[in-house]
């Protein structure tokens, strides 16, 4: 009755594509990106640091190298919270460390991912509702 | 014997003992050492009680609020609230410890559905689980269920809800975020469809559909930022309004010593008050039992997909959020005007309602239907999710329910199907 609930047998497919495609000269580029941004970020505060680390994250993320990018994120999240593209991708990689985590039977990491995701909510409601 | 007897007649007749044994088995079951067994069920037994002690606070503010609205209206005045309906249903009614095995039940059968069948989605909403099992116990005692009967029931349809809304809501949110490994676990997703299909049908299409999202508008509503305060919002003017209405000849013999609007306004902080207290006890009595379902059901689920509150799509459409809100508004404050000619009760509107179910209903009606479509559909859902909660009233008054229904349209839908479906089948076997 309810079909419509099945996955798309494409869409994992298309992550595989997007992460075959980083070429070199990309990679590379995110990397400058990256080291220069982490020289930048420690002059900041607030809102312009948030902002920084949250362009960190994303690199880190297209990068592939997701455990750095949720630390960058988080730390995004710590200065100024926020619910751009690096709120986003947060919630979906700590989605992906909680399916990794139920795979292997990890119950400790498991927890740990599911309450992250209940944080994430918190952050999305009190931002809509303009919590400072 | 008569140690077995006592145990039962004056120990398991207890809900607060009951649902802290429950918890116990649960900790117990998991290995967990036995100072962790302890004190989560003694934090079970203290939710419990501090649920109860929540609710006692609601019913006194609410009877009071009954007499005046009966006395200045001359009608019904109902104000839709699951807690109320919840801690009365568990404290009063003496229902506890029946919701408690069926909030149970509801996490069995979800993992079921789940482990066994196509749809992958997992409730990740305790509160919500405990909102439903309280509706689907409620309507299932009335209908003439009882004992283990009313609680497989309740789990089942609790459980079938726990997986078919997410699934009826992926479709939408799967556009909506881009992605199909999150779902929505939220029991208004009946509201959110419906508003996705009025704005389908009256929204615009083609290049004429314009989004929410393209427009600027003020971003925040200060006086929602905090769940009590906008509760006070709404609360303390209906309080007053109301006994300015009874006028003070009447309102004064409840009042006392008290000038009756000061007792009005206080009244109204007692309301909410009693909410603060209950809530506080709904995190107590979860607490153990919630992190320990999830854990198992993730496990046992390995590629669940999960159900998480409706927080998850703010980011997604900060814009229709604020138009939901506000529309949602609208339409309940017309149902309210609109019910009572038609001979059913005036519910009063609920602003956390309004906000959550109005402002995710708003990102399915700008998704389907644009501006226009968030626009129309969100207050025709206004209209939508007061009414159906009106249709409970009489059940509610019959059973003994104080000035209140309940909110979130799926449980209020489960319990149609009981008061319309299961309760004349019964009847008729």
């Amino acid at each position: 009755m309810f079909g419509f609930g099945k996955k798309k047998p494409n869409e994992p497919k298309k992550e595989t594509t997007e992460e075959v495609l980083l070429t070199v000269e990309r990679k590379e580029e995110l990397l400058r990106t990256i080291s220069f941004k982490k020289e930048e970020v420690n002059q900041a505060a607030g809102e312009k640091q948030a902002k920084i680390y949250e362009e960190i994250g994303l690199a880190f993320n297209e990068l592939g190298e997701e455990d750095h990018a949720i630390d960058s994120l988080e730390k995004s999240i710590q200065a100024k919270k926020s619910l751009g593209n690096g709120y986003k991708t947060l919630l979906k990689l700590y989605n992906k460390k909680r399916a990794e985590a139920a795979k292997v039977n990890n119950e400790e990491l498991l927890q740990i991912y599911l309450k992250k995701m209940d944080q994430m909510m918190q952050v999305s409601k009190e931002v809509t509702r303009g919590v400072r | 014997m008569s140690v077995v007897n006592f145990i039962i007649e004056n120990i398991l007749t207890q809900a607060s003992v009951t649902i802290a044994l429950i918890a116990m088995l649960g900790l117990i079951l998991q290995k967990k050492s036995t100072g962790q067994v302890i004190s989560g069920s003694l934090k079970t037994m203290l939710g419990f009680m501090v649920l109860s002690a929540g609710s006692s606070i609601i019913v006194g503010s609410l009877v009071y609020f009954g007499h005046i609205f009966t006395e200045g209206f001359h009608m019904q005045g109902i104000i839709p609230s699951i807690e109320a309906i919840n801690g009365q249903a568990m404290n009063e009614l003496g229902l506890g410890r029946d919701i408690a095995l069926t909030f149970l039940a509801i996490f069995v059968f979800n993992i079921i559905i789940a482990r066994f069948t196509k749809w992958k989605y997992i409730f990740l909403t305790g509160q919500a689980i405990l909102w439903m099992a309280t509706m689907t116990t409620v309507f299932g005692y009335f209908a003439g269920l009882r004992g283990v009967a009313l609680i497989l029931v309740g789990g089942f349809i609790g459980g079938v809800f726990a997986v078919a809304m997410p699934a009826i809501a992926q479709p939408f949110v799967r556009k909506i975020t881009g992605m199909d490994d999150i779902a929505l676990g939220h029991f208004c997703t009946v509201g959110y469809v419906f508003e996705a299909g009025v704005a389908k049908l009256v929204g615009g299409k083609g290049e004429k559909k314009k989004s929410v999202e393209d427009l600027k508008l003020p971003a925040q509503f200060e006086f929602l930022q905090d769940t009590y305060l906008s509760l006070m919002v709404v609360m303390t003017p209906l309080y007053i309004i109301t006994a300015a209405f009874a006028g003070e000849k009447f309102a004064s013999t409840l009042s006392g010593d008290t000038n009756y609007l000061m007792f009005a306004f206080l009244q109204s902080i007692q309301f909410v008050v009693g909410v603060y207290v209950l809530l506080a006890g709904v995190r107590l009595l979860l607490g153990e039992i919630v992190p320990a379902f999830r854990g198992i059901a993730m496990r046992l689920v390995p590629n669940a997909i999960p159900a998480l509150d409706c927080p998850v799509l703010f980011p997604f459409s900060p814009n229709a959020v604020i138009v939901g809100f506000i529309t949602t508004t609208i339409g309940s404050i017309i149902a309210m005007f609109v019910l009572p000619v038609f001979g059913l009760a005036m519910i009063l509107p609920g602003m956390l309602t309004a906000f959550f179910a109005g402002g995710t209903a708003g990102i399915f009606g700008n998704l389907t239907g644009g501006i226009r479509g968030a626009i129309i559909g969100g207050v025709v859902h206004g209209f939508f999710i007061t009414l159906l909660p009106a249709l409970l009233v009489t059940t509610f008054n019959s059973m003994g329910f104080v000035n209140a229904t309940a909110t979130d349209v799926d449980t209020v839908t489960a319990a149609l199907l009981y008061a319309w479906l299961i309760g004349p089948l019964l009847k008729a076997f």
